[in-house]
């Protein structure tokens, strides 16, 4: 078969499939969580006693945005601790990412999230080490912090675990540039230089959108031509024919994620965040806060849906013997999703 | 509830368990089906309350890389979703084995069987390694047969990927008879030569029906593949003396492949010396074996369909169908019942059904 027709890896990949933006489009996907959020926490304020939650103030979703930013700005201080390779450092910000395009932090603090996305992170990227020696080392923090979240996290995951990172697209811009006549990095100094430099602009965009927007190669090449636009110009030369379209487009492409490694390259107002964190402290929803009403009652619940089924259960194996068969008449009758007698 | 909960229910709400099939230490195994289609599932339940470490490793691996691929030779991972704390994942239902297939001794297998099983697994191995994945466990009980014969390849517990040469690599993988003997030797730097031995090892057990180098144990295994192939010299495997636990087994001479493998035709032998050369360097990659001489050559492949297939998976396709049959609407259930009179069309019948496989990207 053709090499043509062959369907590029990354575009098989869950990452090109399920996990890609357009800025409208993530824009609506937050602001649609942030609402319906809200609404459902507003309901259980309201159950709970009536009129409390129009003193409340929710978070609004850049103010969501903004405190898992922080959060994900602590994953490469825990990875220089550890000294887990860039690959756990790079999957885990994916994660607590992506886990906040199907929650919102109103329901899952970011601290624990980010502890949990980056455990999971050492695991996927076949660099365990313990729970018990991740959590030791980690003020404040028990293993049940990190295990009670982890099947959400995967779950929010979609158990996509695979992550491409832009810092491997920029290795191979930089193996690539060894073959481009005009540009071979030469192992001058200088030159490492430049690789360092641009590798440091990826680490930054890890903490912006531009993933959930653009190809890892897209980043690398942008990330590159900060540190070096001669380096990126040669580069794009050597793949794409001379006055391709393609390569206006590509400029223009590069422009917009250089903004946005810019902004993310700044330090985050820390009063803002902080203000935001306070907040949040009051508009949580109090069916995640251990010990509170709303707490308390919906695990009551829980737990009368789970005794109704037992007894649904047990009332119809009665049926099914008396009917003089064991297994019930009707296949659709074995469906049981909560069918754990094996364990 | 949760969007992300709901979701998870949602999902749940597809599939159908319908009954144990298999129980093994960390993992139950159900026969199950899809709702709104009946086609028939495997779902895998992995208990993962009990560690203490979370999701295990080899959950992880199986469920990161088969997320990934798609390919007619690899088994699909059709959905994932929890039941508590359980994982389950819904892979395509596969009846048999090649293991099982080697095993059952009233069937006989031509040279253009065989060929078939080698370039289905060639395929699938290609995908793996061109996506940058080692399976490090390929033997006959994880190469399933669906009903329309199609070989997949399944238990993705041990593979991992692979970029950067020069990374560190465990070298406790790979079931003992069809592990390389760089493996053996301690190589903790190895790549997708390693799973070519293994499929060297299954071809040479496709044409003898038993397996070809079953060692004892891990000092036994290499000196039962030198009495087979003979003690490398420095010529044939530089280097292979500085591995981390080498040990000299003793000298064997080298006897040609001809001489076990009586009934085998040039090109066969040749490439089965090529998948099991010592150097992993140049033994043959799953590509270069894909271009081999020996799949252009007559006799050409059998088609999936014309494979032998146990007995075992015969009798089981039957009651399943009539299973299947009572719960569907009786007009559906008219279509089956008259499909049932002939074992030869419903098994076509099962074999449409279970070909959902969307056009393979890069097959």
């Amino acid at each position: 078969m053709a090499a043509s027709s062959k369907t590029p890896l990354y575009e098989a990949s869950t990452q090109f499939k399920n996990w890609r933006y357009s800025p409208p489009s993530l824009a609506k996907v937050r602001a649609s969580l942030n609402a319906a959020a809200v609404a459902v926490i507003r309901n259980t304020f309201e159950a709970d006693e009536p009129g409390s939650s129009s003193a409340v103030s929710f978070l609004l979703p850049d103010e969501e945005l903004l405190l898992v930013r922080l959060y994900a700005s602590k994953i490469p201080q825990l990875c220089g601790f550890f000294r887990f390779p860039d690959e756990v450092e790079a999957t885990a910000i994916t994660y607590l990412k992506r886990f906040y395009l199907k929650n919102t932090v109103m329901d899952w603090h970011p601290k624990n999230v980010m502890l949990t996305a980056l455990f999971l992170a050492t695991k996927t990227t076949n660099n365990p080490i313990s729970l018990e020696a991740y959590t030791n080392n980690i003020p404040k923090t028990s293993p049940s912090d990190v295990l009670d979240l982890e099947f959400l996290v995967a779950q929010s995951l979609g158990f996509e675990f695979a992550v491409w990172h832009a810092h491997r697209a920029l290795w191979g811009i930089w193996l690539d540039l060894q073959a481009v006549p005009n540009a071979p990095p030469n192992g001058a100094a200088s030159q490492s230089e430049i690789y360092d430099t641009a590798l440091r602009h990826v680490r930054a965009s890890r903490l912006s959108d531009a993933e959930l927007i653009y190809t890892p190669s897209q980043i690398a090449l942008a990330s590159l031509s900060m540190a070096s636009p001669e380096l990126a110009t040669e580069w794009a030369a050597s793949k794409l024919p001379p006055a391709s379209p393609s390569l206006s487009t590509l400029q223009d492409t590069m422009a917009v994620i250089r903004g946005l490694i810019e902004v993310a390259a700044r330090p985050l107002d820390v009063e803002a965040v902080r203000g935001v964190d306070l907040r949040l402290k009051l508009c949580k929803n109090p069916e995640k806060v251990v010990g509170s009403k709303a707490y308390l009652a919906k695990k009551a619940e829980d737990e009368r849906k789970t005794e109704e089924k037992r007894n649904r259960k047990a009332v119809e194996v009665q049926k099914a013997m008396t009917a003089g068969d064991p297994f019930g008449d009707d296949l659709g009758r074995l469906v049981d999703y909560d069918d754990d007698d094996d364990d | 509830m949760d969007a992300v909960e709901k979701a998870n229910t949602e999902r749940q709400k597809r599939w159908v368990k319908d009954q144990k099939v298999g129980e093994g230490t960390y993992a139950v195994v159900y026969r199950g089906r899809e709702a709104s289609t009946n086609r028939k599932v495997a779902i895998k339940k992995i208990k993962v309350g009990q560690f203490k470490d979370g999701l295990d490793m080899s959950a992880i691996r199986e469920v990161k890389y088969l997320r990934e691929l798609r390919h007619q030779n690899v088994i699909e991972l059709l959905d994932v979703f929890s039941s508590k704390t359980n994982l389950n994942l819904v892979l395509e239902f596969l009846d048999s084995d090649l293991e099982m297939i080697i095993k059952d001794r009233s069937l006989v297998f031509l040279p253009a069987d065989i060929k078939s099983w080698m370039a289905m697994t060639f395929r699938g191995l290609e995908f793996c390694h061109r996506n940058w994945i080692l399976h490090r466990d390929l033997k006959p009980n994880n190469l399933l047969i669906a009903s329309d014969g199609q070989l997949k390849i399944a238990d993705f517990g041990l593979a991992r990927d692979f970029a950067d040469p020069g990374y560190k690599m465990t070298c406790q993988v790979i079931t003992r008879w069809y592990r390389p003997p760089e493996l053996l030797f301690g190589s903790r730097y190895y790549s997708t030569a390693v799973d070519v031995w293994s499929v060297g090892c299954i071809f040479a057990e496709l044409m003898l029906r038993t397996p070809y180098l079953a060692g004892e144990s891990d000092m036994d295994q290499l000196k039962t593949i030198f009495r087979a192939l003979g003690t490398p010299t420095e010529q044939d495997w530089p280097g292979h003396t500085k591995l981390p636990d080498y040990v000299p087994i003793g000298q064997f001479p080298k006897t040609p492949l001809r001489d076990l493998f009586t009934a085998a035709s040039a090109d066969t032998i040749n490439l089965l010396s090529q998948c099991l050369l010592y150097e992993p360097r140049k033994r043959i990659t799953a590509k270069d074996a894909l271009n081999h001489a020996y799949f252009f050559a007559l006799p050409y492949p059998s088609h999936p369909s014309k494979l032998p297939k146990c007995a075992a998976q015969l009798t089981a396709a039957l009651p399943l169908e009539e299973l299947d049959g009572n719960t569907l609407n009786g007009k559906t259930n008219n279509r089956l019942k008259r499909k049932l009179s002939s074992p030869n069309e419903t098994r076509s019948a099962i074999a449409r059904r279970l070909d959902f496989t969307k056009p393979t990207p890069g097959s």
